[in-house]
């Protein structure tokens, strides 16, 4: 099988336009450009990881566990972990992704849930104190005695939740976080859908410094998690390209005036700033740029790419450029289905998170469904997924080695008071072998 | 009778070890276990995962899924669960205070003292444990220290207080914390993404030692520095004033001016996914995932113990000092391969594995 999966990988590679010219070369991690390949002129790492099959092989016991007797069952139950008390600035994004979650499960009951026993949602709120949610997956195992668990957004507790679950052994999907990291760790019970900031900086810098040629370029992020993760790649990656940032200013969560960063970043000289934020910060930063003279073009982390700023910043948000984890003006049928049979249930419209979610449950749902009441054997069902693509309402993601998106993301423009959607494509796509893997689906959405 | 040290087992049966290289001189000082006594679901013990494993003279503590069992002259003599008043079903570290003979406890949901027959809970909510997912503990004068998934706490038993070391007043990358050892006078602690922290209570002072390459997915050099960011566990020797630091991308020992790091494709390291380090004279000991390997650091050789199959059959496999390997099968073998934890009952060794307790007996002769 591994085999099979090597061949169809190379046969990908040999297939993607404009690579015909060269022979593949080895696979680079993540997908990141040559240029963004960690002491590529210095030397040849001594030891490179998550490039082998092996990258989250599992030789522990849990598939000697007794397997679950769904005839003893009222409901297989799966845990969800999500941002969801609306006192929560995220739960914007976990109430969506409860609401995916839920659609595919419902939608599974529907059609027989496991072997006749529906699935049930154990629901969890994820907490924004640092660790507070730390014994929810615990409590999950030991009083709810879930299957498998979804979540969450906040890298913290995804992390915490990762780190619980190599001693627990509950297969975790993760449908919301962009922390990289968390599939960084060679724990093999993680599946990660979800664009990570590895993904967006590439596609953030490869934009900015070699297709529109800037150069005095800085940024401006928040000082949680996500936007200290996020900056991280974005600034690793412009610094290989030749490109190092010119500033790197910083802003509270609850921030609301950023006149001090913006006067900082003027004086400076900058041609063109970068925003690691959400749609609610961003529209008041580029509000409060806009209105100070500040002209410089904006590009933005996916997290903006909300209605809210287009609401909010008004006219300010023109040109504004932003990755997007998905292109939600597609009009594929699946896609418009979803789109449709979403709306009904939850009278809104489905975004990148509940889109993620409802891809993350189905294929969790699958994974159940295959491999039996038995964890050791759903992650197993889970890592089958390793280089190999999926299609689902959310578009096209290809796993990795380490279980990790790495599909080609979104690129959205402001313009005319609408998000314009366009495909990334990267410059190195161009002249590598080894980068653009933009497979066909080998898995077809149930 | 008398116990003779085990690297005697090799006159009962197995005979020399040889490779294609020749024979691999075993040293001395390696001791090799031949015989495997282990205690799972089929006899009595808690199905599943043993997490940790602590000898308390002829006590034998260990930590499971199922709570804390108490081994005693070869019977589980008691399974202590929540209901006893355990802070958490998952006990992940145990830790015995050589002063007071009391026991702390490190589980999924708190810190417990089990002290005169009775449990004391510590939680995040009722004392200043940082958070309830505990990961490691240990003891020495009076202070216990405590590895937590939001920072490492320091609790002094005679005033009764509680100090907390996170990203707000110490080096660390993140507060995520999974070992506590000591060592010389220092404290060090084995940091999820933060490497490897040293503090120094007297002088209040801290030394992180950290992957120098920065990166996740790389070793730029074999001997660079810390192996990895991401560590599982952290062991002192007092022997050779070594520290060493297990990580799920190899295995690391400073010797206070170079650094020893060891992959499975430069070493006899059964895999580069470590769970927990241990050190003791010549002797690293690192449980991984597909094994448990002891290296002999002054000769350069690796033991490694594994199971067969499903027959009960055991694998020891040696790594000379170039590479040669040599495998001998052994009638018993450890419960199950991916191991967790590991402590010493004399020559003795015990080991928490996925599956079960094993106990690796020395050979006792006439």
């Amino acid at each position: 099988m591994r085999i099979l999966i090597h061949l169809f990988v190379i046969a990908v590679l040999l297939a993607t336009p404009g690579m015909s010219q060269s022979a593949p070369q080895e696979l680079r991690y993540a997908n990141m450009p040559p240029d963004a390949v960690p002491f590529r002129e210095f030397r040849k790492p001594y030891q490179q990881w998550f490039l082998s099959p092996d990258t989250l092989a599992y030789y522990g016991a849990a598939r000697l566990a007794s397997d679950g007797d769904a005839a003893g069952l009222h409901t297989v139950d799966i845990g969800l972990l999500g941002p969801l008390d609306t006192n929560n600035p995220e739960s914007l994004y976990g109430i969506a992704m409860l609401h995916g979650a839920q659609l595919a499960m419902e939608e599974a009951n529907a059609s027989g849930g496991y072997h006749g026993t529906p699935f049930a949602l154990k629901v969890h709120d994820d907490l924004p104190l640092w660790g507070a949610s730390a014994m929810e997956i615990v409590k999950m195992d030991f009083n709810e005695h879930v299957w498998a668990m979804l979540g969450s957004i906040d890298s913290s507790s995804t992390h915490i939740a990762l780190r619980a679950t190599l001693k627990l052994e509950i297969p975790i999907v993760d449908t919301g976080t962009s922390d990289p990291t968390v599939t960084e760790t060679r724990i093999p019970w993680l599946l990660h859908n979800f664009p990570d900031d590895r993904q967006q900086g590439y596609a953030l810098a490869d934009y900015i410094f070699n297709q529109k040629k800037l150069r005095r370029v800085a940024i401006l992020r928040s000082t949680d998690r996500y936007g200290r993760k996020g900056d991280e790649i974005f600034f690793t990656a412009a610094r290989r390209l030749g490109r190092q940032p010119l500033l790197e200013a910083k802003f509270e969560p609850s921030e609301r005036d950023f006149s001090s960063q913006l006067r900082l970043l003027e004086s400076t000289g900058i041609d063109a700033l970068v925003l690691w934020s959400n749609a609610r910060q961003a529209a008041l930063i580029l509000k409060q740029m806009r209105d100070a003279g500040m002209k410089q073009p904006v590009f933005a982390s996916s997290r903006v790419v909300y209605p809210e700023l287009l609401g909010s910043a008004g006219s300010a948000a023109e040109g504004l450029v932003a990755v997007s984890p998905f292109d939600p003006t597609r009009t594929d049928a699946g896609w418009l289905a979803f789109r449709e049979r979403f709306r009904t249930r939850f009278h809104a419209e489905p975004d990148a998170y509940a889109s993620y979610a409802y891809d993350g449950m189905n294929i969790l749902i699958a994974a159940i469904r295959s491999a039996g009441l038995n964890r050791g054997r759903i992650m197993d069902a889970l890592r089958a997924h390793q280089m190999s693509a999926y299609q689902g309402v959310s578009g096209s993601v290809f796993f990795d080695y380490t279980l990790n998106n790495i599909a080609p993301l979104t690129m959205v423009e402001v313009r005319g008071g609408r998000f314009i959607y366009w495909p990334e494509h990267r410059t190195d796509w161009d002249k590598s072998a080894s980068a653009a893997l933009v497979p066909a689906p080998t898995h077809v959405q149930p | 009778m008398t116990k003779l040290p085990c690297w005697l087992c090799l006159a009962t049966g197995l005979g020399p070890f040889f490779s294609a290289g020749g024979a691999i001189a075993i040293p001395a000082s390696s001791p090799l276990y031949t015989k495997w006594t282990n205690y799972t679901a089929a006899n009595g013990f808690p199905p599943g995962k043993v997490y940790c494993v602590r000898v308390d003279g002829d006590r034998v503590w260990a930590g499971t899924g199922h709570g804390l069992v108490l081994i005693e002259h070869g019977q589980v003599k008691r399974v202590f669960t929540p209901a006893d008043g355990l802070a958490g079903r998952a006990v992940m570290s145990i830790a015995v205070d050589p002063q007071t003979g009391d026991l702390w406890i490190g589980a999924f949901g708190g810190l417990s003292r089990y002290s005169g027959g009775q449990f004391k809970t510590y939680t995040n909510l009722s004392s200043g444990l940082a958070n309830d997912l505990v990961y490691s503990v240990a003891v020495k004068n009076g202070e216990v220290w405590v590895a937590t998934a939001a920072g490492v706490n320091r609790f002094d038993t005679r005033t009764e207080s509680w100090s907390i070391f996170n990203e707000k007043n110490g080096p660390f990358e993140e507060p995520w914390s999974y070992s506590i050892a000591f060592g010389d006078g220092n404290v060090y602690m084995g940091v999820w993404g933060g490497g490897v922290i040293v503090y120094n209570p007297a002088t209040r002072s801290w030394r992180p030692y950290t992957d120098p390459d920065g990166e996740m997915e790389i070793v730029l050099y074999r001997n660079q520095g810390l192996i990895h960011n991401i560590v599982s566990s952290v062991a002192y020797n007092e022997s050779t004033g070594m520290f060493w630091a297990s990580t799920y991308f190899g295995l690391s020992g400073y010797d206070g001016r170079n650094w020893h790091n060891y992959l499975t494709k430069d070493s006899g390291l059964a895999s580069d996914f470590i769970n927990a380090v241990q050190s003791r004279g010549d002797l690293v000991w690192a449980c991984t995932d597909k094994g448990l390997s002891c290296l002999n650091y002054k000769s350069n050789v690796w033991t490694t113990y594994r199971r067969l199959g499903t027959d009960g059959r055991g694998e020891i496999e040696i790594t000379g000092p170039e590479g040669h390997k040599s495998k001998t099968v052994t009638p018993s073998a450890l419960a199950h391969s991916y191991t967790l934890n590991l402590d010493f009952q004399g020559d003795d060794v015990w080991v928490a594995t996925g599956n079960g307790l094993s106990h690796g007996i020395c050979q006792l002769t006439q």
